[in-house]
């Protein structure tokens, strides 16, 4: 009896397992051609459009986006279903789902994802939407190029962010400093705060957090990597380079970051800030609220300033952002862009832009928000307006970023296994290499 | 995909240690095929779940194997070259074999004997003392990965963790140390996450053999003199060979492949490049940068790694056994 019944299960299981695979056959397979010349008001009753949003160190979007399926449901007749994703395992996501053909109708795809994701087939051009929308004229420029690849948009403006300088007013107050202008004045701003906080973090300077580390770098007037015809050179270990991560790490060297920072990488920085215990530290844009929301004490207690250059001036800080891209997979293409210029333009993109603390992709958008004077936004406009960087525009850069070249440069320096000259040849060694193509 | 795959066949060869050649002869056909019949669906579930996937890694590790072959479904064949540059690449021998075997080596030992001495306490306590210290060893295997992770990297962070805050009060060290950034110390932490996770299924399972050996022998032991040492080392661990080898074997395997516990640790992601092992080393090199053929070369190395381990070590049980 027993091993009778064993069998039967056994045999209905594998029926299941058999069954759920077909399934999942067709699915990946029925990405159909949706109708083309839908111009808005598209009726897709009953359909359900699925969506990526990624996560990280920006606010929290769940009231912001009901209220945007609450929009999307009004226009089309659609459901909208929204899930968010950690921009950590978001990489890993994508390709999984790619792999499978079980991609999202539309994701958010950060600007160097979108032409890694394009040359791989997976994202539909958005051009001709985008002209029929009469948007190809008001889009951010800067975020075109990025989503750009082989001639065609692949990936829509959505926002774009900066890093500045944020510090705690409280502290800088009790310490007696004022926002610095150079690296001078910087360095003895943490050393005062020092002074009187032998406890707190004067400066955060993490170890694995590329983006806090190009401004220096720049602000010394070196390069991250220069191209001459087609072939890439890294520069970290230029002479002016040298500098600038020498003053950056020498300040952790004098004890006015922490121990723990060395291992640190941007999410820890936003965590020991939030709860007080960090004079100053590069951060986004998008941090403010994210730090209101972690510690609501911290409501009106700290501001920013653009990064100061090594005399005066401001450091160049990486013009980071993010598309909302269409995937080939999706099954009623005209509806995912609705739902693509129903965020990107209007209304809602200035809302998350106002909520998140992003610049939107939408130029006479951002005109608006440049002229902003609320204070937690105006530092972070003057350096996305006078003081932008990019990294190596390269599809190879992806291959740095994932092989953490400037995170074990820095790391090693902290820890103090190397100095700076050693660790930034290596990796300026391994960076030329990689950005031309080798591994 | 690849990370499951080098569980599953070596761990198969572990759950049968039970004598196989006791039938009586001249059965029928029938009742020959009976036991495959019954078996059919079962092997058919894991041909389709577990030998497909391992199929295909090994073919993955024979291309070029991107993102755009991914969706275009394309085989980009390059023979041996894959294999060629895991073999060759420095920094598998200089830190990524030396960090895989020697933490798996501790790891096992420590885990075995920890395990087995709890095993030991258990079966000398009562019901009621027995049902308390099993619950607390239960929860600390029931805690999923990451979060004991997380829990240890908390205890030594540098700024806030208890370890250092107790070592500065008993003035053992003036300032905060960052103990994720030293390979010795980072792996210390590891070794500690891995073993408290690990021993409580050793020590369920020796304890599981410790109560099946027979009472007589080890009352004829004592009678004749022999201390608690002797008698563990005489009696109890001869009869339970084959519960420490499943139990070594599937430690080997769970350590050789430690991946989470070390992926999640402060550096342990890529930025300390002396702490890398070969399922984050893989992850890195390969999966980070789309390089899929490049990384299931490495799994299909690993595999087969395991698999000699694997088999090596079933051999010599089995020779001791027939001696």
């Amino acid at each position: 009896m027993r091993r009778h019944n064993f069998g039967r299960t056994t045999t209905a299981a594998t029926a299941a397992a058999l069954t759920a695979l077909a399934l999942a056959a067709c699915g990946s397979g029925g990405s159909g051609d949706g109708d083309t010349g839908g111009d808005g008001g598209t009726d897709a009753e009953g359909q359900t459009l699925d969506v990526w949003i990624m996560q990280g160190t920006n606010p929290s979007g769940d009231a912001f986006f009901e209220e945007v399926a609450t929009a999307f449901t009004e226009q089309t007749g659609a459901e909208l279903n929204v899930e968010f994703v950690e921009w950590a395992d978001a990489h890993d996501r994508f390709v999984t789902s790619i792999a499978g053909g079980t991609t999202p109708d539309v994701a958010e795809t950060g600007t160097t994802w979108t032409p890694e994701f394009a040359d791989a087939g997976a994202l539909a051009p958005l051009d001709d939407y985008v002209a029929e929308a009469g948007l190809d004229t008001d889009l951010v420029e800067g975020l075109v190029e990025a989503g750009t690849y082989d001639g065609q948009l692949y990936g829509m403006p959505w926002y774009a962010g900066v890093r500045a300088l944020v510090y705690n007013t409280e502290i800088f107050e009790q310490a007696g400093v004022e926002p610095p202008t150079n690296w001078a004045e910087l360095e003895e701003a943490a050393k005062a705060i020092k002074a009187e906080f032998p406890d707190k973090i004067a400066v955060a300077v993490p170890g694995d957090a590329e983006f806090t580390v190009y401004p220096w770098v720049w602000g010394a007037g070196g390069e991250v990597a220069t191209l001459e015809g087609d072939t890439w050179t890294a520069q970290l270990d230029s002479p002016e380079s040298q500098e600038g991560l020498s003053f950056w790490t020498g300040l952790a060297e004098q004890g006015l970051s922490s121990e723990g920072a060395t291992t640190w990488k941007e999410t820890d920085v936003l965590d020991a800030f939030a709860q007080g215990n960090v004079g100053m530290a590069i951060m986004g844009s998008w941090t403010p609220g994210a730090i209101v929301e972690a510690n609501a004490d911290m409501e009106g207690k700290f501001a920013a300033v653009p990064i100061p250059g090594k005399d005066g001036g401001i450091a160049p800080s990486v013009l980071g952002g993010s598309h909302l891209s269409m995937f080939e997979t999706a099954e009623n293409k005209d509806l995912a862009f609705e739902f693509i210029e129903l965020m990107t333009t209007g209304e809602f993109a200035q809302k998350w832009g106002e909520q998140a603390g992003y610049f939107p992709g939408q130029a006479s958008l951002l005109t608006e928000t440049l002229e902003s004077t609320d204070p937690l936004v105006a530092p972070f406009a003057q350096q996305f307006v006078e003081g932008g960087g990019s990294v190596p525009v390269s599809p190879n850069f992806g291959a740095v970023q994932a092989k953490k070249t400037v995170g074990v440069m820095m790391q090693s320096i902290l820890s103090g296994s190397e100095d700076v000259a050693t660790a930034s040849g290596k990796a300026a060694e391994e960076m030329t290499s990689l950005l031309n193509g080798g591994s | 995909m690849a990370s499951t795959t080098p569980v599953a066949t070596p761990a198969g060869t572990g759950h049968r240690p039970g004598p196989a050649g006791r039938r009586p002869l001249g059965k029928s056909l029938a009742a020959r095929i009976r036991p495959w019949a019954l078996l059919a669906p079962a092997l058919l579930v894991l041909a389709v779940l577990l030998l497909w996937p391992l199929v295909r890694v090994a073919l993955f590790s024979l291309q070029d194997y991107g993102l755009r072959e991914i969706v275009s479904h394309e085989s980009n064949w390059i023979g041996f070259g894959n294999y060629a540059e895991v073999l060759t690449s420095a920094q598998l021998w200089q830190v990524v074999l030396p960090n895989t075997i020697g933490f798996a080596v501790v790891a096992v030992a420590c885990t075995v004997v920890l395990g087995t001495a709890v095993a030991v306490l258990l079966a000398s306590l009562g019901r009621v003392w027995r049902t308390v210290v099993s619950s607390a060893i239960m929860a600390a295997w029931a805690m999923p990965a990451v979060t004991g992770t997380y829990v240890w990297v908390w205890i030594f962070d540098a700024d806030r963790g208890v370890f250092n805050h107790v070592m500065q009060s008993l003035g053992l060290q003036d300032q905060p140390v960052n103990w994720f950034t030293d390979r010795w110390s980072f792996y210390g932490i590891v070794l500690l996450n891995i073993v408290h996770h690990g021993f409580p299924f050793v020590a369920v399972t020796v304890l599981a053999g410790l109560l099946g050996v027979p009472k007589e022998l080890l009352e004829a032991a004592e009678v004749d003199g022999a201390g608690g040492w002797r008698r563990f080392f005489s009696i109890i661990v001869p009869q339970l060979r084959q519960v420490f080898a499943v139990v070594i074997i599937l430690s080997t395997i769970w350590d050789f492949k430690v991946f989470a516990q070390v992926f999640l640790m402060p550096g342990g992601g890529g930025t300390n490049r002396e702490v890398l092992n070969l399922g984050v080393w893989s992850y890195v090199e390969s999966f980070g940068q789309n390089r899929y053929g490049f990384g299931s070369a490495i799994a299909v190395l690993l595999t087969v790694l395991l698999l000699i381990i694997t088999v090596a070590y079933v051999r010599t049980i089995l020779k001791e056994e027939e001696l």
